[in-house]
């Protein structure tokens, strides 16, 4: 049984000129110990999917309908103080921003011993020495002092390591991390990534990478799951995305980046056109008037195809060989 | 492309200070930018590379005198611009603009995109009238906006098309020479390939320079003629785009190109990756010698004690490093 299973998913925002749906829909899961990867420009929903899971989503945001599956529980029908419990403990949550998600005022260790005598019981003097320990694990440097720092002493890499040791401090089947790594230098970045990576491996822990950065996906996550305009555009694992991508959404977007890898002066392939907006979004495939394979009935609702071994497209003509997207032009 | 260089950088510091105390004494200095030389060909654009505080963006706000420089020279189109006068910098901002990274925080979100645009050909009294209107909607039409857009707001817009806006501004008063500060670096990914496309085509169409500052690798890669890679303050090597990506000798832009991630999950494990370990140092206090010996895997005793000097080691290639000059690294 799958660790966590995301049905049907459908969250919406009330504004000032109407309802806008962040989240359409979606539908996927995740086994345990597995990484998956979602992917998504801005607008796309993939912070709104993971506030979702972990029911954070206030007023004037609202879960419309959809089930989300924990360990066999139904999320959205847990009362609030269940969810208090699997928040933090079963699912933990590391942020893009590790200032804003750091109480200034509160040191690191008292942090961490919050989080580990709320859900695991523990006494005062046990939290702080499981607070040392798991600095000691996320690498700061002498962490038995630097437990009583406060975060403006610690730099940017050390602060978003302090966040992995306090969501990992109870031991969670399930890490989501929102742009974990964007807000970091690249040489940090590489450091916070091979960090997750051997945690993962220590702990066994299923994590949700949510990036726009295919490279970081590419490099750490098994299965990849694409959104544009609140649904899922394509899934299936990295080698299927990025060598045999089959949604002209995920082609153009691979066309798209300049890498290092390619020659140094070949044109880049940009995807015409501007990104939804999600308060006129289209009527069929979101991505239907940016699309040079549209057809007539990309109008209408588009269902998802299931191409076999796993990989998935919401696309009529994901079984053709389509030139990708950007290099029409 | 010629020879003569449009703008020459030769020993450039900013300091800022910092005071502490009742009286505010002044206690250190925050070394941004710390003797820094280079120059841009005319119709090159060299790239600006570095991790944050680098100072790669102070270099770019001192080159357009929008921000003092603590000592050394800067000489634009032939002339010493470093201590002219305030008249005299305006009419140089007919010469040279910038672009900016935030599309939503550099446009006034009360000015229409029409007026936005044309408001340099005001400030500097280039068009009146049905001309100044005219010029504006050719410069919408030259970044891939439309007429129709004159009467809008930006908050109607996207991140791409507010960057469009940015550069129409820019190019207004027909500069040669501009900076370009991250201009991609706040835009989705299908974004940023239209908007270096369009970079590209106006600098060939326009004969354009640009100063390309940016902290993502590829990116300048992609865009530029030469690249500079800045640490702490100072450039640690300078060289052709083709030089730097292919034979990089400093053990930084080693660092620094092996830690960005490959969109390709067949090359996984295949790398070897050199992992910088510790963070990049305050500059109040940068480390004696060269500044990145605590993290450098090729550091030896000389580099704890000496700074180490830029030195040419191949056509319009140099770099400052002890480990590459004895020949550890080649």
């Amino acid at each position: 049984m799958a660790l966590l299973e995301v049905r049907n998913l459908r969250t919406t925002f009330k504004t000032e000129d109407g309802t806008i749906t962040a989240v359409n829909g979606l539908s996927f899961s995740l086994d345990a110990g597995q990484t998956l990867g979602i992917v998504g420009e801005s607008g796309s929903g993939k912070s709104v999917t993971s506030l979702s899971i972990m029911r954070l989503i206030d007023r004037p945001g609202r879960i419309e309908s959809g089930e989300i599956f924990f360990e066999g529980r139904d999320l959205l029908k847990l009362r609030d103080e269940e969810m208090r419990h699997v928040r933090g403990h079963r699912i933990a949550m590391i942020f893009q921003d590790p200032m804003t998600s750091l109480n200034p005022v509160l040191t690191i260790g008292e942090q961490i011993a919050e989080v580990v005598r709320l859900h695991l019981g523990r006494n005062r003097r046990e939290a702080r020495d499981t607070a040392i320990e798991m600095l000691r694990k996320v690498r700061i440097p002498s962490p038995e002092k630097r437990v009583d720092d406060y975060p403006h002493q610690f730099s940017g890499g050390m602060r978003q390591r302090a966040m992995i040791a306090m969501a990992l401090s109870c031991n969670p089947q399930l890490l989501i991390a929102d742009e974990p790594t964007t807000a970091l230098d690249v040489t940090i970045q590489a450091q916070v990534l091979e960090l997750m990576n051997e945690l993962q491996r220590e702990t066994g822990a299923a994590i949700i990478l949510i990036t726009h950065d295919l490279g970081v996906v590419a490099e750490t996550c098994k299965d990849v799951l694409v959104m544009y305009g609140g649904n899922m555009a394509e899934y299936g694992d990295a080698k299927q995305i990025f060598n045999d991508p089959k949604m002209p959404y995920t082609q153009g977007l691979l066309a798209s980046l300049p890498r290092l890898d390619a020659p140094a002066n070949a044109r880049l392939k940009p995807i015409p056109g501007q990104p939804p907006n999600l308060h006129r979004m289209p009527p069929g495939c979101a991505f239907a008037p940016r699309c040079t394979y549209r057809l007539e009935q990309c109008d209408k609702p588009v269902p998802v195809t299931d191409l076999g071994g796993g990989h998935l497209a919401r696309c009529w003509r994901c079984t053709e060989a389509l030139v990708p997207v950007g290099a029409a032009q | 492309m010629t020879d003569e260089p449009l703008l020459e950088v030769t020993d450039l510091k900013k300091y800022f200070p910092v005071n502490a105390g009742v009286f505010g004494r002044h206690v250190a200095d925050v070394k941004a930018v710390d003797g820094v030389s280079f120059s841009v060909r005319k119709g090159e654009t060299l790239g600006l590379v570095g991790e944050s505080g680098s100072g790669k963006t102070t270099i770019g706000r001192m080159v357009l005198k929008l921000l003092p420089a603590t000592s050394g020279t800067i000489r634009f189109e032939g002339r010493d611009i470093s201590d002219i006068s305030a008249r005299q910098t305006r009419a140089l901002r007919r010469r040279m603009q910038i672009i900016f990274q935030d599309p939503y925080g550099s446009l006034n979100p009360r000015m229409t995109i029409g007026e936005i645009v044309s408001e340099p050909l005001a400030i500097h009294g280039i068009a009146k009238g049905k001309a100044r209107m005219e010029r504006t909607v050719e410069l919408l039409r030259l970044v891939g906006l439309q007429s129709s857009h004159l009467n809008r707001y930006p908050n109607e817009f996207s991140g791409g098309q507010r960057q469009r806006v940015g550069i129409a501004r820019a190019l207004a008063v027909e500069p040669q020479f501009i900076v370009c500060d991250e201009p991609v670096s706040a835009l989705d990914v299908s974004i940023q390939a239209q908007v270096l496309n369009l970079l590209e085509d106006l600098r060939e169409r326009l004969g354009l320079t640009y100063l390309f500052i940016s902290h993502d690798l590829s990116v300048v890669r992609h865009i530029s003629t030469r690249v500079a890679v800045l640490y702490l303050g100072k450039i640690f090597e300078i060289a052709d785009r083709g030089s730097l990506y292919e034979h990089p000798l400093h053990p930084y832009t080693q660092a620094l190109l092996a830690a960005i991630p490959v969109p390709d999950p067949a090359l996984q494990g295949t790398q070897k990756r050199v992992l910088l370990s510790g963070d990049v140092p305050t500059a109040i206090a940068p480390p004696s010698g060269c500044r990145f010996h605590p993290r450098c895997p090729f550091a030896f005793d000389r580099c704890s004690v000496d700074e180490p000097a830029m030195r040419e080691v191949g056509v319009g290639h140099s770099v400052a490093c002890h480990a590459v000059e004895n020949g550890t690294i080649r």
